[in-house]
């Protein structure tokens, strides 16, 4: 029975799993930097990567090398989603948070209409960082980008985390997140700390568009649309404060999607994203706060 | 006693002229614009159900947009495979919706915020998939289309509708019934939020913890109120299936939800009194947004522009505004001596 | 008397113009100076792409109407949006028939959409003309909707002429189908099983994907495992592109069929540019359009026209092929309202859209024509297969139906 199971092929799906879900891990840990900063889930986060993927694209276009897009496009993301911060969440800082909640839901269909206005509807292609060259072992087939793309996402989680434990900026960051008005007090520029946030979310959210698009081979308006619905349920599943728990449920989740879709015949390839999002919201009535997440205590 | 007269004039005023405007609005409209405020009327009803879990409840729902496809559907399903006329869908739609927004409600009581929003989200993205797979009773892709297959329509190809002997066009029909319901939704959902249940919902949005100690079931109000939105939610759906005599599962995506919970945020949440605006907002703007612009994505830029600027002008919505506006007028009449 | 009778006859004469005259001026939508046509199309939201079918072929009309337009009208085109949501293309459709009182509904975009309106308009007599949608009942049902067409080559007949084609010169292929999970990919399978008749078994296996997937490794994992080496691609580009990306990585060679949807030469330039020129090499497909990305046709009289257009008349980004379908279309709509004469009316447009003969459409592959007879109602339905050879396509035998 052991062996007549076909081991190569759940091998091989689970690995598929684990680049699918390195994708979306990037977009990930940036809705959880939003969340930590604003409280709130940037519904635009996907289309912001998407702008700034074709950033890149123009920039290469226009003759720059691969590596210098990829530094240009991260800084210029960076400033946009600090002056997105500035411009249009920071009136409505003090408001309820649905309303904010819907600014970011306008800003999705505003950030979406601009690029396709901008630049025409056509699918493109971008420059892929890492080699796309297959490679087998044990029968099993990857290549260096999926590896490239998980260990991404990973560096910038300790990256973030080093940021945020060992420099006075990251610190009086997570002092604005936890209790602004005492923050205040001892001098720390709130409302900076909140474009900080937002800035540096929109950088991995840049550094995760251009991951994704040679992942998927191809890009055009539409590229973040799914990654998003994954991203955000990967995030919750990890723990929507933990930007390791983003990765982890990124990746947890892409390897669900794959073997649930694989080995259970009912579901197939239709129903494979909603019974996944079934299985994460069962993880949920058991841990509500996610696999990573700190349990939120409220004091009455 | 005697301050209280003045205001209560005002609101009997005000729904005097509410129920002027619903009989003889058509009147000074066009026949087509009879059809758009209809339109306008599904989403009011809709927004007014998502109002008493949001606004009141404090609860969030992406889903809303799925539980009208469950009113949706279950008018075209009775409709089409069992003949039944379609208006007389109605209530089961609601009543379908509600037991939908009820099980949905199950799990929210152990999840909050961001999880509900995710659970809701989940189900908003499940529905079109579902819909699809079980096509024998829902058509799958191609969906139901009532004028072609069902054979009671109040609506169908005549044109005109016959009602207790007076006869209107079709589109005066639907205004009227959509309307109709949509302001005795409206009385039935002002009467709740004035009374214990409303008090109720607002306790468990202010304070789940205050709630509970004074001996409020969290359990029991929070699945109400799902499921009382759910039902306005069906009913908003099957409304839509009788208007456009379609149902298909493009029609109920996930931007719909978005729609709605647009609507209930611009039309002010904890507010009913902007719900109407809410509802003009969302039926409007996407169709003024192309008049504006055809350029590829100009229209959905300027869609979400509109959206922004009117949450930053107006962050508790319309509501929030009329209420701060009106302020000093009801603060004056309750405060005559 | 014969002053009285010549009288009489003028009278007569005078009385009968008049008629005609105003007769003319009596069909919805025709004017002596322009006749006001419709249709629907997704200009916003996801499917916004495909906008370009609606302006195409408005610019095409705005240079019929800069030469003289139609019998001395112009054609007034107007497009509205539907968000590729059927509900809202029954609203736009019925504004468009009594507010805006048009002519005919044309080139409205979808299937689902246009079977949405399809009872409505065939019910109120107003001509349903050139449905911009592959499925197979707009040129079936012509008893039942006798006032509707479609245009393009249907999805079925494509997949049935694969199947055939593959039982002729490959016999013993082992076939995997990757398609979407909707009616244009379910169609495609259809006519390939058709097609296949009693070698249906050759398919070893079927995987299908939603739009809302994020990749399809899986799905091609999948197929790579039942040992396929025939791969038939009915997908929209952004998946077709990956099925020979992730192939790739599999270390996987199969031959690949790709649907006429994605088979525009920039878009198999992306896929070569992302794999190899071996991996793409011998992919075959069907064509029925000149595709504007294809350096063979730069020279061609009739593209060079359709370069013009877009360009002067503002049609959009000319590297679309589905801004050149719109213009072939267009360009059909204007030899049917020539057809029905001086003072068209809607069943007279329909009749000379059931009986068309167009041989010189600029915009479709040389020698295909546009016909249409009381028996045949799918006014396009010849293609040639064309095969990829070193980075691009080369056409191959002969035209043939594509039924």
């Amino acid at each position: 029975m052991i062996l007549a199971f076909d081991w190569t092929q759940l091998a091989q799906q689970i690995v598929i799993g684990l680049a699918s879900g390195g994708v979306w891990a990037t977009l990930a840990v940036a809705l959880v930097l939003i969340y930590r900063s604003t409280g709130v889930i940037n519904f635009a986060q996907g289309e912001m990567a998407m702008f700034s993927t074709f950033i890149a694209w123009s920039l290469v276009n226009h003759g720059f090398s691969y590596w210098a897009a990829f530094v240009l496009t991260v800084a210029i993301s960076f400033a946009g989603g600090v002056a997105v911060e500035r411009a249009v969440i920071r009136p409505v800082e003090r408001a309820p948070v649905l309303t904010v909640v819907i600014v970011t839901l306008g800003l999705f269909f505003v950030v979406n209409g601009a690029a396709r206005w901008i630049w025409s509807p056509e699918t493109r292609s971008l420059p892929n960082a890492f080699s796309t060259r297959p490679i087998t072992v044990a029968g099993v087939a990857f290549s260096i980008s999926d590896l490239g793309t998980i260990a991404v996402s990973l560096a910038a989680v300790a990256l973030l985390w080093a940021f945020f434990r060992f420099t006075k900026l990251g610190l009086a960051s997570r002092a604005a997140a936890v209790n602004p008005d005492a923050s205040r007090l001892v001098g720390v520029r709130v409302t900076w700390m909140l474009a900080l946030g937002w800035g540096l979310a929109a950088a991995m959210g840049a550094v995760s568009g251009m991951l994704t698009a040679p992942a998927l081979a191809s890009f055009d308006q539409n590229l973040m649309q799914p990654v998003l619905l994954y991203a955000f349920a990967g995030a919750v599943l990890g723990g929507i404060d933990s930007p390791l728990g983003a990765v982890v449920g990124s990746l947890l989740l892409g390897v669900l999607i794959n073997l649930i879709g694989t080995y259970v015949n009912w579901v197939g390839t239709d129903l494979r994203l909603p019974v996944a999002l079934a299985v994460i919201l069962g993880v949920l009535l058991v841990r509500p706060a996610g696999l990573f997440g700190r349990p939120m205590e409220t004091r009455v | 006693m005697r301050s209280r007269a003045p205001g209560i004039a005002v609101w009997l005023l005000v729904a005097a002229v509410v129920l002027l405007a619903y009989l003889f609005a058509p009147r000074f409209i066009s026949d087509f614009h009879s059809r758009e405020l209809a339109g306008a009327g599904v989403f009011f009803i809709a927004i007014v159900g998502l109002n008493l879990l949001t606004g009141y409840t404090g609860q969030i729902s992406l889903g809303h947009g799925a539980l009208m496809a469950v009113g949706g559907y279950t008018t075209a399903a009775l409709a089409v495979h069992e003949h039944w006329r379609d208006v007389w869908t109605i209530p089961l739609a609601g009543v379908a919706a509600g037991i939908v927004g009820f099980l949905i409600g199950l799990p929210a009581l152990r999840l909050s915020g961001l999880y509900l929003a995710l659970a809701t989200f989940a189900f908003a993205i499940a529905i079109p998939s579902l819909l699809k797979k079980f096509s024998g009773l829902t058509g799958g892709s191609q969906g139901l289309r009532l004028l072609e297959d069902a054979p009671l329509q109040v609506t169908g190809l005549s044109g005109t509708v016959t009602i207790f002997g007076h006869t209107m066009t079709q589109n005066h029909f639907l205004y009227y019934l959509t309307w109709g319901i949509g302001l005795v939704g409206f009385l039935i959902a002002w009467l709740l939020v004035r009374g214990r249940v409303g008090r109720t919902f607002r306790a468990v949005r202010d304070s789940e913890v205050a709630a509970a100690s004074v001996g409020i079931n969290l359990a029991w109000t929070k699945t109400l109120a799902f499921a009382l939105s759910g039902v306005y939610a069906g009913v908003a759906g099957s409304l839509l299936a009788i208007q456009v005599e379609i149902v298909n599962p493009l029609s109920f995506t996930f931007l719909l939800s978005i729609l709605i919970l647009v609507g209930v945020v611009v039309g002010g949440l904890g507010s009913l009194g902007g719900m109407i605006l809410g509802a003009l907002f969302v039926q409007y703007l996407p169709d003024l947004s192309t008049h504006v612009s055809t350029a590829e994505g100009a229209p959905d830029f300027i869609f979400g522009a509109a959206i922004i600027i009117v949450m930053l002008l107006l962050p508790t919505g319309a509501g929030g505004f009329l209420r701060r506006l009106a302020r000093p007028l009801t603060t004056r009449l309750y405060l005559r001596p | 008397m014969a002053r009285v009778k010549y009288l009489i006859l003028l009278v007569l004469g005078a009385l009968a113009l008049a008629t005609v005259a105003a007769g003319a001026a009596s069909e919805t939508g025709v004017t002596s100076t322009q006749v006001t046509i419709g249709g629907t199309t997704p200009l916003s939201g996801p499917a916004s792409a495909y906008q370009s079918v609606a302006k195409g072929a408005a610019a095409y009309f705005r240079y019929v109407n800069a030469k003289g337009g139609v019998n001395k009208r112009k054609i007034n085109y107007i497009y509205k949006d539907d968000a590729y949501d059927p509900s809202k293309t029954v609203d736009a459709t019925r504004e468009l028939v009594s507010q805006d009182k048009v002519f005919a509904i044309f080139n409205s975009l979808g299937t689902d959409q246009n079977l949405a309106t399809r009872a409505y308009l065939n019910a109120l007599k107003v001509p349903q003309l050139f449905v911009a949608s592959g499925a197979t009942t707009f040129g079936n049902d012509y008893k039942k909707y006798p006032y509707t067409i479609g245009y393009q080559p249907n999805y079925r007949a494509e997949g049935t002429i694969y199947g055939r084609y593959v039982v002729k010169h490959a016999p013993k292929s082992r076939i995997g189908v990757l398609y979407q999970n909707d009616d244009y990919g379910k169609d495609l399978l259809a006519g390939l099983q058709r097609g296949l008749g009693a070698k249906a078994g050759l398919v070893k296996s079927k995987q299908s994907y939603n739009v809302d997937d994020p990749d399809v490794q899986s799905q091609i994992a999948k197929l790579k495992a039942a040992k396929v080496n025939t791969l038939m691609v009915f997908a929209t580009p952004k998946f077709a592109i990956q099925a020979y990306v992730y192939a790739r990585k599999l270390s996987w060679k199969p031959l690949v069929y790709m649907n006429a949807v994605s088979s525009a030469a920039n878009i198999m330039g992306l896929s070569t540019a992302a794999t190899n020129k071996k991996q793409t090499e011998g992919t075959i497909s069907i064509v029925f359009l000149k595709d504007p990305t294809d350096p063979a046709w730069r020279n061609n009289s009739g593209m060079k026209l359709y370069r013009s257009i877009m360009k002067k008349y503002k049609g959009g980004n000319p590297n679309d092929v589905y801004a050149v379908y719109g213009m072939s279309v267009a360009h059909t709509f204007v030899a049917a309202l020539q057809k029905a004469g001086k003072n068209p009316t809607r069943a007279g447009i329909v009749k000379a859209a059931d009986s068309l003969n167009v041989t010189n459409d600029p915009f479709l592959l040389p020698g295909i024509s546009v016909k249409t007879s009381a028996t045949d109602h799918f006014p396009l339905d010849q293609a040639k297969l064309q095969r990829y050879h070193d980075g691009h396509w080369v056409a191959f035998g002969g035209l043939f139906r594509v039924r």
